[in-house]
C-alpha cells in the first residue's frame, strides 16, 4: 500500500504510458492512519485506515481534464487516463493553462519517521490511559484525540519530472471537564516525532487550565489588550496566509489591494517584529518538497519587520507580472522573541489571556474580518497576573489588525488549532482587540 | 480484486444504471453479498459480538467556468475547470469484548477484507482495556433491500461539453455589464452506492445522487477599495440531471448581475435591535447550525468536546425545555423527499424515520443512533448514523432538520407588512457559533432595508446575532407552506478525523424580533 520510491515511479511510468495526451500529470498519493478518540473518560472509537488515490491531469492544445481513482489495477488505470482524456476532450481551451514543467530539482525536507509511521495501539493506548488516570484523579472528565499518519506522495508527468517525498506525523489533544459542565480546558501537541508527545503532560496542562477557569464570571464585550497563547495565535495568523495572493491584491480584492489601484508590496503594515515565511526546512513542521504547481518548496519570506516582502504568486499569473511564482504559503514560521507566556503575562498592567478561538469564519474578505470565540480557558489579567476566569467572548477582527496592534512575542513553538492547518507561532500581546458578545458556552 | 463491472454495469444497459445493477432492481448486488460474507465470518471466527461492513462507492464530478479579464488588456478570459473523482474501498466495524473497532482498505478482494476484519478486531480489543462503559446497541431488524434516491437522468452520462455550456453561457449573462468584474458558475454532482452488510443479517444497498450548483457576480470599487459578491444557490437536492434545466441560470443571471451592482452601492447598515425578516437561503444555515447541532445525542453526551463541542441541551431538558415560541415546530426526518440526508436506512442499518425535536417551541428530542440510544433510556435508534467515506467510522451525523410552516394565510408581504424597521436576509454568508450551540452570528448574501412595512433598498455591511433560545423564542411569524424551501448544506464538519456531512433544512420565511444587527467591515 505505502509505495516506495521505485514502487511509485514504476507505477506512474505505467499511468504515463497509457496517456495519448501531449500532457499528462500524476499526482500518487496514499496514507496509513490509526487513530483513537475518547471521551467520558474511555476510549469510544478508534481505527486503522489504508487509503490511496490516482489523479491524472490531460491536456491538449490548453484543454484539460482532471481524473482521480483510488484503484490501481490495469482496468482501473486504464480507465482513470481514459476518463481524464475524455473531460479534457470535451473540455474549452483553458486561456490561463501553463505549459508543463521539465525536470526538478526536488529537496529533501526529511519530515519521515518512522517510529511514528509504524506507531499503533502499543504506542498510543498508555498516552490515553495516562490522560484519562489524571483526568480521574482531578474528578475531571477527559475527552480527546490521538492521531498518527504516514503519507506518500509522488508527482510525475511527461516531461521527465518525478518527485517523492514520504512524512509522517502526529498529534495528540485533550479537552477536560468538570462532571457539572460549567468549566473546560484544552490543551494538545502536535510533532513529527511521536516519541516526543507526552500524554502526561498535555493532560496536567488541560486539567490546570479547567480548574482555574471554574467560576467565571461575565465580563462587558469590547476592545482588550490580550495575550493570545501560541495556539489563539495560529488560529490567526494561519488564515492570513490565505489571503496573501498577488491577483486578489491587483484586482482590488483584498487587504493587500491599494485605494485606486496596485498592491501594498512593500509598505509597512504591522509591527517592526512582525516577520512571517514559509520555511519547509523547519525541523517542526510537515512540509511536502513541492508547492501545487510542483515548483520546488523554497523559504520564502512574506512579511519582515512589518514590511510586505512578497505576494503569492502563481505560475500564471508571475509569468504575467515579470514575478517569480511563489506557492502557496505552507509551513509558516512566525518569529519571535525568547520569553514564555507567563512572561508576556507579566508584563501585561490589564488584558485578556486566550488560551484558543474556535469557528472562526471571514465576515469581509477584503479587510480580514473575521468573526470567532474563544473557548476552554478565558481570563483576566490585571496588574501582571492572571486574575480571574470569565465567561466566553466573541470576536470580530482581523489578524491584520492583530499584527499591526501587536506589541511583543514570546518563543514560537509548532501549534495546531481545531479548524486549521499546522505552523510555528509565538505567544503574542496585542492592543484593541475587538470582541462584540458574551457567550454562554462552555 | 472485485470487478469494477459490478458498480459500473455493462454498456448494454448503461442508460438505465448508474454504478450498479438496474435501477429497479429490488436486492443488493449478489458478489457484493458474498464478499460481506468474508468479514462476517472472519469476526465470528475471532469472537467478535457484532460486525458490520460497507462497501461503498463515490463519484464527484466538479465542472465550472469563471470569467474574468485579462490582466493588461481588460479582455474577458474563460476558464473552465473539470474534475472527476471516485473512490472505491470498504470499512469493517466490530464490538469484541465490548469496544468499538474499525479498520479500512481501497483494496476490495476477500483477503483484504478478512485481513482488516482481523485488524478491526485488534483495535477493538486494545481499546477495550480503556473504556468507560461496554458498547450496547439498539436493537434493530435485519432488512435485505435495495433503495434509490429520486433522479430520472443519471447526471455523470451528461456530457462535460453540455454542461460546460450551460455554466458558460450563464457566466457570460452575469458578465455582460462591464462594471461586474467578474462571474463564476459551478455544477457538482455526486453519487454514493452504499452497500452495507451486518452480523445482524442486514444487507442493504442504497444509491444517492446530489446536484449542487452556485452562480457568482463580483464586482469592485477599486477608488473606495471594496468588492462585493452575489450568488444565486439553488437548493442542493437529492436529484439528477433534469433538475439542472429547473434552476433557471439564464434567468436569474440578469438579476444577480444587477444586485452585485447594488451590492457594491449599498450603504452600511445602521447597527442596533432591529426586526428581521429571513428568506429559506438565509435561515436554513441558522436552523442548522442552532437547532441541527445542539440536538445531537453525542454532543450532549460529551463525545465531541475535544472538537465540535457539547449543547446547551442536555438529557434531562428533554420534554420541558422551551426553545422557541409556540409557533416553532421543528423535525428531524431522513425520509422527505429529495432531501441531501434522505435514505432509507441510515450506517447502522436502521430505517430512517422523521421525528419532532422541538413541538410548539418546547424541546422533545435528540437525533439518535445505536449505540447511544440506551443511554437515554429510548428503545430504539431514530436512524441518524452516516459516514462520508469507505474509510470513516460512522457516528451520528444530523438528518434534514426542517421548520414547519406557517399557516397558509401568512404571506411573505404579511411579515415584511408588520416590521416597522429591519431587514429582510437572502443567502448564506459569514456563519459561526460558540461549541454549546448559544451564541451565534450570521451574515447573509444579499440585505434589503424594511421601513415601515415596505422592503426599500439594499444595504450592506449586515451580521446578527444572538443566543439560540432567545432567538427562536422571538420568532412571531412563519409564511405558509406555498413559500416552503428547501435549502442545504453540503459540507457539515464533525468528528475526529473530521468528516463532512450533506443535510437539507427546509423553511418558509420567517420573521424574528428585535435581534441584534451588527455593521462589519
Amino acid at each position: 500500500m505505502m509505495w516506495t520510491r521505485e514502487e511509485a515511479q514504476k507505477l506512474a511510468e505505467r499511468i504515463l504510458s497509457l496517456s495519448r495526451f501531449p500532457e499528462c500529470t500524476v499526482t500518487l498519493a496514499a496514507s496509513e492512519q490509526a487513530n483513537v478518540r475518547f471521551a467520558n473518560n474511555g476510549i469510544t472509537t478508534a481505527g486503522f485506515v489504508l487509503e490511496r488515490s490516482v489523479t491524472v491531469t490531460s491536456t491538449r492544445d490548453g484543454r484539460s481534464g482532471t481524473a482521480q481513482t483510488t484503484e490501481t489495477d490495469p482496468a482501473g488505470l486504464e480507465a482513470v487516463v481514459r476518463r481524464s482524456e475524455e473531460l479534457a476532450a470535451l473540455a474549452p481551451p483553458n486561456p490561463e493553462h501553463m505549459p508543463p514543467l521539465g525536470p526538478q530539482e526536488y529537496p529533501e525536507t526529511g519530515k519521515y519517521d518512522e517510529a511514528t509511521a509504524r506507531a499503533r495501539s502499543p504506542e498510543m493506548v498508555p498516552h490515553i490511559a495516562a490522560v484519562i488516570e489524571a483526568a480521574r484523579k482531578n474528578n475531571l472528565v477527559a475527552a480527546g484525540f490521538f492521531l498518527r499518519s504516514a503519507t506518500v506522495r509522488a508527482v510525475a508527468n511527461k516531461n521527465k519530472l518525478f518527485g517523492y517525498n514520504r512524512s509522517a506525523d502526529a498529534r495528540l489533544t485533550t479537552t477536560m471537564r468538570t462532571p457539572d459542565g460549567t468549566s473546560s480546558g484544552w490543551a494538545g501537541q502536535p510533532s513529527l516525532r511521536i516519541a516526543e508527545i507526552r500524554g502526561s503532560e498535555i493532560a496536567a496542562r488541560a486539567i490546570d487550565k479547567c480548574l482555574r477557569w471554574r467560576k467565571a464570571e461575565r465580563l462587558e464585550p469590547g476592545a482588550y489588550t490580550v495575550v493570545l497563547e501560541p495556539t489563539a495565535v495560529g488560529d490567526l495568523v494561519g488564515r492570513m496566509g490565505f489571503a496573501m495572493d498577488a491577483r486578489a491584491a491587483e484586482e482590488g480584492r483584498s487587504f493587500l489591494s491599494k485605494k485606486g489601484g496596485g498592491t501594498r508590496l512593500g509598505e509597512k503594515l504591522f509591527a517592526e517584529f512582525v516577520t512571517l515565511r514559509s520555511d519547509p526546512f523547519d525541523p517542526r513542521l510537515p512540509a511536502l518538497p513541492w508547492t501545487g504547481e510542483l515548483l520546488p518548496s523554497r523559504r520564502i519570506v512574506w512579511v519582515e519587520n512589518g514590511v510586505v516582502r512578497n505576494l503569492v504568486y502563481t505560475r500564471y499569473w508571475a509569468a504575467k507580472t515579470g514575478k517569480e511564482p511563489t506557492g502557496f504559503p505552507g509551513s509558516l514560521v512566525m518569529e519571535g522573541g525568547e520569553g514564555s507566556v507567563e512572561d508576556l503575562i507579566r508584563q501585561t498592567e490589564r488584558g485578556l489571556l486566550v488560551t484558543r478561538f474556535w469557528y472562526i469564519r471571514i465576515v469581509n474578505p477584503q479587510t480580514l474580518q473575521f468573526t470567532g470565540l474563544t473557548r476552554d480557558g478565558l481570563f483576566v489579567i490585571e496588574n501582571g497576573k492572571v486574575s480571574r476566569p470569565v465567561r466566553n467572548l466573541r470576536f470580530n477582527d482581523s489578524p491584520v489588525r492583530l499584527l499591526q496592534n501587536a506589541q511583543r512575542a514570546g518563543r514560537p513553538e509548532r501549534v495546531q488549532g481545531a479548524e486549521g492547518g499546522s505552523l510555528v507561532v509565538p505567544p503574542l500581546v496585542s492592543t484593541g482587540f475587538q470582541f462584540t458578545s458574551v457567550s454562554d458556552a462552555v | 480484486m472485485i470487478s469494477r463491472r459490478l458498480f459500473l454495469g455493462s454498456s448494454a444497459c448503461a442508460a438505465a444504471e448508474l454504478f450498479g445493477a438496474p435501477r429497479d432492481a429490488k436486492q443488493p448486488s449478489a458478489e457484493l453479498e458474498k464478499l460481506a460474507q468474508t468479514a462476517l465470518r472472519e469476526a465470528r471466527r475471532l469472537k467478535a459480538t457484532y460486525c458490520d461492513i460497507r462497501i461503498n462507492r463515490y463519484r464527484d464530478q466538479t465542472v465550472s467556468v469563471r470569467l474574468s479579464p485579462e490582466r493588461g488588456t481588460g479582455r474577458t478570459l474563460e476558464v473552465p475547470s473539470v474534475s472527476d473523482q471516485e473512490s472505491f474501498g470498504f470499512g469493517v466495524r466490530v464490538i469484541a469484548r465490548g469496544a468499538w473497532g474499525f479498520a479500512a482498505s481501497p483494496v476490495v478482494t476477500e483477503q483484504e477484507i478478512a485481513r482488516m476484519t482481523r485488524e478491526a478486531v485488534a483495535v477493538a480489543e486494545a481499546n477495550a482495556r480503556i473504556q468507560s462503559r461496554l458498547v450496547v446497541l439498539a436493537p434493530t431488524r435485519a432488512y435485505r433491500d435495495r433503495w434509490t434516491s429520486p433522479f430520472e437522468r443519471n447526471p455523470f452520462e451528461v456530457p462535460v461539453a453540455e454542461k460546460l455550456e450551460l455554466l458558460r453561457a450563464a457566466a457570460a449573462e452575469v458578465k455582460k455589464e462591464k462594471r461586474v468584474f467578474a462571474s463564476a458558475a459551478m455544477l457538482m454532482f455526486h453519487s454514493e452506492d452504499k452497500y452495507f452488510a451486518s452480523s445482524e443479517g442486514s444487507s442493504i444497498q442504497q444509491l444517492v445522487v446530489h446536484t449542487i450548483a452556485n452562480l457568482s457576480a463580483t464586482a469592485v470599487d477599486l477608488a473606495r477599495g471594496i468588492s462585493r459578491t452575489r450568488n444565486y444557490t439553488p437548493p442542493p437536492l437529492e436529484a439528477g440531471w433534469e433538475y439542472v434545466p429547473k434552476m433557471n441560470f439564464l434567468e436569474h443571471a440578469p438579476r444577480i448581475r444587477q444586485e452585485v451592482l447594488e451590492h457594491l452601492a449599498a450603504p452600511p447598515v445602521e447597527p442596533g435591535k432591529k426586526d428581521l425578516v429571513l428568506m429559506p437561503s438565509n435561515l436554513f444555515l441558522t436552523i442548522h447550525e442552532s437547532i441541527g447541532h445542539s440536538t445531537e445525542l453525542d454532543r450532549a453526551l460529551g463525545y465531541e468536546a475535544n472538537f465540535a463541542g457539547t449543547s446547551f441541551l442536555t438529557p434531562e431538558k428533554m420534554g420541558k425545555e422551551r426553545i422557541g415560541s409556540d409557533i416553532v415546530t421543528i423535525y428531524g426526518d431522513r425520509t422527505y423527499e429529495r432531501g441531501l440526508a434522505t435514505v432509507a436506512y441510515d450506517d447502522d442499518g436502521v430505517k430512517t424515520t422523521r421525528f419532532p425535536i422541538i413541538e410548539k417551541g418546547i424541546f422533545k428530542h435528540f437525533q439518535t443512533i445505536r449505540d447511544q440510544a440506551h443511554l437515554i433510556g429510548e428503545k430504539e435508534s431514530r436512524g441518524c448514523c452516516y459516514a462520508d467515506s469507505w474509510a470513516s467510522v460512522p457516528f451520528q451525523r444530523m438528518p434534514n432538520v426542517w421548520l414547519a410552516p406557517g399557516p397558509p394565510e401568512v404571506t411573505l408581504e404579511d411579515l415584511i407588512a408588520g416590521v416597522d424597521d429591519g431587514i429582510l436576509i437572502e443567502g448564506r454568508g459569514s456563519y459561526s457559533i460558540d461549541q454549546q450551540r448559544y451564541n451565534f452570528q450570521f451574515g447573509g448574501d444579499a440585505f434589503w432595508e424594511i421601513k415601515g412595512g415596505k422592503k426599500r433598498g439594499m444595504i450592506s455591511r449586515v451580521a446578527y446575532q444572538s443566543r439560540t433560545p432567545d432567538f427562536w423564542q422571538a420568532c412571531d411569524g412563519i409564511a405558509g407552506p406555498s413559500y416552503w424551501e428547501q435549502y442545504g448544506s453540503p459540507n457539515d464538519g464533525k468528528g475526529e478525523p473530521m468528516q463532512t456531512n450533506s443535510v437539507s433544512h427546509g423553511c418558509s420565511p420567517a420573521r424574528f424580533r428585535q435581534i441584534t444587527v451588527i455593521r462589519t467591515d
